[in-house]
């Protein structure tokens, strides 16, 4: 059996090494292959093989990464697009699951506290004054708020804020804020906070939230 | 084997040594043998307000570092037989003296021989506050019903939430002003402890009897008809499991106009 296999799709070309294989393996195999395609007559009509490279169920190393394309880079006519891996490490699904649910929040954050989440946030809780909630995703709170919303943390401008946040102290959203003291009366239940063109922190309708942010309009099934 | 109780604020000034005395005092008045512990390293005051001042020859940082035993530094209040003792802070040294280990090592010994271990704070949330909870199974937060006071328990209750002691911390709404609140001036209970959303230990109301008794070394609560001496003996009772209904902070009835008109020919 082979470590490493040439396929063709519609697309392009698939190089898929084997996980049954070992790496010295699938080495030696790249390089019988590749020095095979280079001198057969039928592959002298194609002139540049872009590859995507599977892995199936293994997780290269960098520097297994780096020996693959090193050893692709021998060939001229050969280059890597992609390298693809059926699995992922539990640290990046975790970090992925953070980042796409939305994380229902029913706590109090008091005075002081600072907490930091990863992805959007449903907020049932309560903010004390003082208090402070950052998140690199979105915000849609139905809790108290009474102390500072940070949306797109740190500099995510795209992220908006969502909800009645009219007792809150601050609203950040990526590197814009806005002081509620003086734009309080026109929050309610129904307000978007949001980014606007000239990078500023605006508030909005959530009626118009399709023009407001088009992108998370679409996402979550708006139509 | 006793509780420690730690008696905190964050905020200095709310009456957390006043308390700290009171309570103890009113519990060796119910018949319990209560030691308080002064952490105030550097100023400390909880033996003055007890009138024990001078009674001192060791303190904590001597008991944490060998150079006294433990019962050589507790100093006896003569008024109660053998119920109520004062561990006393240190007055030289650095604020950096103790570790909260040493504290809990000093706690966990005296626990075996009393019933309750009050735990006098210090202002801040610095070393001093990390110190008197270390030690501590529960937790008493004083505010006054004053916005600057209720921020920092807010602060000190997040704190204690993310070094959890065995019981949930328990709220004191000291000084309250009941004319003040009457007239909507001031905050009231209801809006203090909702807002804190931790359960209601109990109120003082305030009292010039307060400072004046503690100027002459002697408790406020020693007196049974002192309304803050009141609200501090229910405090005392509660810690003990009773259910001992709030004092009313609405005033009596406005006086009717006889009584008015009586009370201005008496005047006469």
């Amino acid at each position: 059996m082979q470590g490493a296999v040439l396929r063709g799709t519609q697309s392009g070309y698939e190089l898929v090494l084997r996980q049954s294989a070992s790496f010295d393996q699938i080495m030696t195999d790249l390089r019988d292959l590749l020095e095979k395609l280079r001198v057969a007559p039928e592959s002298e009509a194609v002139t540049n093989f872009s590859l995507d490279v599977l892995t199936e169920n293994r997780l290269l190393q960098p520097d297994e990464k780096k020996a693959i394309e090193t050893l692709v880079s021998e060939y001229p006519k050969f280059q890597i697009h992609k390298f693809e891996s059926g699995v992922m490490t539990k640290a990046d699904a975790n970090e992925l699951r953070e980042r796409e649910t939305v994380h229902v929040l029913s706590r109090t954050i008091r005075n002081g506290q600072d907490l930091e989440y990863k992805g959007d946030i449903l907020f049932l809780g309560i903010i004390h004054e003082g208090g402070k909630l950052k998140t690199n995703g979105n915000i849609y709170t139905m809790g108290n708020v009474h102390g500072i919303l940070q949306a797109g943390f740190p500099d995510d401008e795209s992220k908006v804020v969502i909800g009645d946040t009219h007792d809150a102290q601050q609203i950040h959203i990526g590197e814009q804020f806005t002081i509620l003291d003086d734009d309080a009366d026109q929050v309610n239940a129904q307000t978007v906070a949001y980014v606007n063109d000239l990078h500023a922190l605006s508030f909005g309708k959530l009626a118009n939230l399709k023009k407001i942010n088009p992108k998370l309009f679409n996402q979550i099934g708006g139509l | 084997m006793g509780k420690a109780i730690v008696v905190t604020s964050g905020k200095g000034g709310v009456g957390k040594t006043t308390s700290t005395a009171n309570i103890g005092t009113a519990l060796a008045l119910m018949g319990k043998r209560v030691c308080m512990l002064d952490l105030d390293l550097g100023l400390r005051n909880l033996d003055v307000v007890l009138g024990l001042d001078n009674r001192i020859m060791y303190d904590i940082v001597d008991v944490a570092e060998g150079r006294a035993k433990l019962r050589q530094a507790l100093v006896k209040d003569k008024r109660f037989d053998d119920l109520l003792f004062l561990l006393p802070a240190a007055q030289n040294t650095d604020k950096s003296a103790l570790e909260p280990g040493q504290v809990k090592t000093i706690v966990d010994e005296l626990k075996p021989d009393f019933d309750y271990v009050l735990i006098d704070c210090p202002a801040g949330i610095e070393q001093g506050f990390m110190n008197s909870i270390a030690g501590a199974d529960a937790a008493i937060v004083v505010t006054t019903p004053e916005i600057s006071a209720v921020r920092d328990a807010d602060r000190v209750v997040g704190l204690l939430e993310q070094h959890p002691l065995t019981e949930e911390p328990r709220l004191l709404i000291n000084r309250i002003r009941r004319h003040m609140v009457n007239d909507g001036d001031m905050m009231d209970v209801d809006e203090i402890t909702s807002h804190l959303g931790i359960e209601l230990l109990g109120i003082i109301f305030d009292d010039d009897a307060v400072i004046s008794t503690s100027n002459h070394g002697e408790p406020v609560v020693l007196n049974s008809e002192n309304p803050a001496a009141q609200g501090y003996r229910n405090v005392a009772r509660r810690l003990e499991g009773e259910t001992v209904p709030l004092m009313k902070v609405e005033a009596e009835a406005a006086p009717g106009f006889w009584n008015r008109m009586t009370r201005w020919f008496h005047k006469g």
